[in-house]
This record gives structure tokens, C-alpha cells and sequence, in this order.
């Protein structure tokens, strides 16, 4: 009358996909089923429990309950103190408590070597830093020497070029005026001067030859 | 507290009775698994072994290693009735009132027809077959 929609194998409810000839073992009622004949107006017979066997049952059951809390927690912190202070723990510490140690001394020794090259490496370091300071110093005072010569030579041209005083203007306009400068000449690669219509300085002869020299 | 977090929380795992032992001759290991598992599936630990059936003295024989129980309680382990009912019964744990209301109702109850007879030795027959 049901089809085989629901069965339990392999701990899996409602599943048809596996195939077996043998009798279907009955796990529940197909669930869009009407209810049975025999059992469409049952009413299932409710148990009579009187008020005082209730609570009295609720009191056992509350107080247990209750001790059996208190019991899980003391339990469990037992087995805190035991986890502390048992012989696995403290081997566990034992053996930690060495490894710390040897740990600390590896760490102590590599902390020396690295502390040797450190100073090493520093060392050069000043070296060479000292040495730099020193050059640079010496660099200095040479750069602040020379410009010293230099400010002197620049001084001492400017000393010696013939400045315009004011009690030297009125003999350097009178001067000027006497000795007027004509600039209608033309200059040569060499230097030759050439002021008439010569253009080849072989034609000027050797004493009015001028020359422009860079000083 | 600190410690009153740890032991309600699930762990899935539950002291319960194994039946194993042949037709009409049950024999129930006390068992530590976890709960999903099926009766004959894997075990985590055996923790005792109930007789249920009297022996030629009229006892019913239960062992428990009362060490690991307390082990796996402290763990948060949950435990079935009546694997707590027999705690209860040898003092380790406190009654649980299952027993309590089974002994009333028992005084109260004439006793039911049993198939199995009683074993009769040196021993008195039973007075109320459902202890």
C-alpha cells in the first residue's frame, strides 16, 4: 500500500535510492499517511501524578541537580590543582626549567660573539672616521689658505690699478681730453693690431707694429 | 569564576552503558564515547562493567575505575541515568532520585510477572524481583 519511500540504513532515515530484495525493516509511518482505523479516535491515557509525589519529586531532583553542579565544578578544579602539582607536571616543569636554562646560556654566549665583532666593526669605524676628520680639517685650512692669497693678489691688483681720486679728476679729465683714444682698429687672431687700411701685418713695418696681449 | 565557564560547555563526549553479551544474557560495559556514536562504534575509553543478571551469591556485579570517571566528569562528560543511578548507589556520586522513586513506587506496586527465574543458591530468593 506505501510505496518504499522511507528507510533507515547506514544510519541515514528516508533514503529509497538503496535497492534490497529482501523484507524492508519498518522504521515509521510515510509521513503524508492518514491515520490508521484502529486509532483515529484513541486518546492515550495520561498518567496521574498527585501534586504532593510532584513536588516531592521536583525537591529530589532540584537538590540533585544542584549537588551534582557543585560536584562537576570541584571536579574540574581538582583536576586544575592535580594538572599543576601532578608528577607529569612536574617533570613538564623540570624539563622546561633546563631547557630555559641552556637557552639562556646559548643566548648569552651569541649575545659575547656578536658583542666582539660589534666592537670590532666600531673600532675601524672610529678609525676611519678620525681619519676623515682629520683630512677634511686639513682640507679646510689648505682651501682657507689659498683664499687668503688669492684675497691678497685680488687686493693688491686693485691696489695697484690707477683708481680716479677726487684730488686726481680734474688732472685725469685734462688728461683725457689730451690723450683722446681711437678705437677704429681691427685685431688680428695673433694679436696684431691694425689701424690704417693695411690688412696683412708683413706690409706694416717692425717698429709700428702693434700687439694686443692677454695678460 | 573562571572555572565555572569551562565545565558547561559540550564536549560531546558521555559515560553511558554498552550492552554487549549474547540473547537472554545482557552484559553492559560502562563506556566513555562520544555522543554520536553508536553503541557498537568506537570507543573512547572503558570506564567499569555492569552484570545484569545475579550471580550465584544474588549480586549484581559492577565495576567502576572511579579515577578516570573523575577524570571525564572534571573534562564536562555527561553521563546516562542509569550509569548515574549506579554511581549513586556505590556512594562515589549522590542518590540520584530515580532510585529513590523506583523504591516507592516498588512498596507500593505488587511486582509483575518475570520470565526469567530467579537464581536460587545459598542466597535467599529475592523478596522484590525489580531491584
Amino acid at each position: 500500500m506505501f510505496a518504499r519511500s522511507s528507510s533507515r540504513i547506514f544510519n541515514v532515515i528516508n533514503i529509497s535510492c538503496i535497492q534490497s530484495r529482501s523484507a524492508r525493516a519498518w522504521v515509521r509511518k510515510p509521513l503524508g499517511s492518514p491515520m490508521a482505523k484502529s486509532k483515529m479516535f484513541r486518546i492515550a491515557p495520561k498518567k496521574f501524578i498527585p501534586a504532593d509525589e510532584k513536588a516531592e519529586v521536583k525537591r529530589l531532583y532540584d537538590n540533585y541537580f544542584h549537588q551534582m553542579k557543585s560536584l562537576r565544578h570541584y571536579f574540574f578544579e581538582q583536576s586544575l590543582e592535580q594538572a599543576e602539582s601532578g608528577e607529569v607536571a612536574q617533570m613538564k616543569h623540570r624539563l622546561e626549567e633546563e631547557e630555559h636554562i641552556r637557552l639562556m646560556e646559548e643566548n648569552r654566549l651569541e649575545n659575547e660573539k656578536t658583542a666582539k665583532l660589534r666592537e670590532e666593526k666600531l673600532k675601524i669605524q672610529a678609525e676611519k672616521t678620525r681619519e676623515n676628520i682629520l683630512a677634511s680639517l686639513i682640507n679646510k685650512e689648505e682651501e682657507t689658505r689659498l683664499y687668503e692669497i688669492q684675497i691678497e693678489a685680488f687686493l693688491e691688483k686693485q691696489k695697484t690699478t690707477p683708481f680716479i681720486q677726487a684730488e686726481n679728476i680734474e688732472k685725469a679729465i685734462e688728461e683725457a681730453l689730451a690723450n683722446p683714444v681711437d678705437f677704429n682698429f681691427a685685431i688680428d687672431l695673433d694679436g696684431y693690431v691694425y689701424r690704417g687700411r693695411e690688412t696683412a701685418i708683413e706690409k706694416i713695418p717692425e717698429e709700428e707694429r702693434e700687439r694686443l696681449r692677454s695678460n | 569564576m573562571a572555572s565555572a565557564i569551562p565545565t558547561f560547555t559540550k564536549i560531546g563526549k558521555v559515560i553511558r552503558l554498552n550492552k554487549h553479551g549474547c540473547t537472554n544474557r545482557p552484559f553492559y560495559h560502562i563506556v566513555v564515547q562520544k555522543t554520536k556514536d553508536n553503541f557498537d562504534g568506537p570507543v573512547i575509553e572503558q570506564v567499569g562493567s555492569y552484570d545484569a543478571m545475579p550471580n550465584s551469591q544474588n549480586e549484581k556485579l559492577v565495576a567502576v575505575n572511579f579515577e578516570r570517571v573523575q577524570y571525564w566528569l572534571a573534562q564536562g562528560a555527561g553521563m546516562s541515568n542509569p550509569v548515574a543511578q549506579l554511581l549513586g548507589l556505590s556512594g562515589f556520586l549522590p542518590n540520584h532520585p530515580q532510585t529513590l522513586i523506583q523504591s516507592w513506587k516498588n512498596r507500593r506496586e505488587p511486582p509483575r510477572e518475570r520470565k526469567l527465574q530467579p537464581i536460587k543458591g545459598i542466597a535467599p530468593p529475592l523478596d522484590n524481583p525489580k531491584i
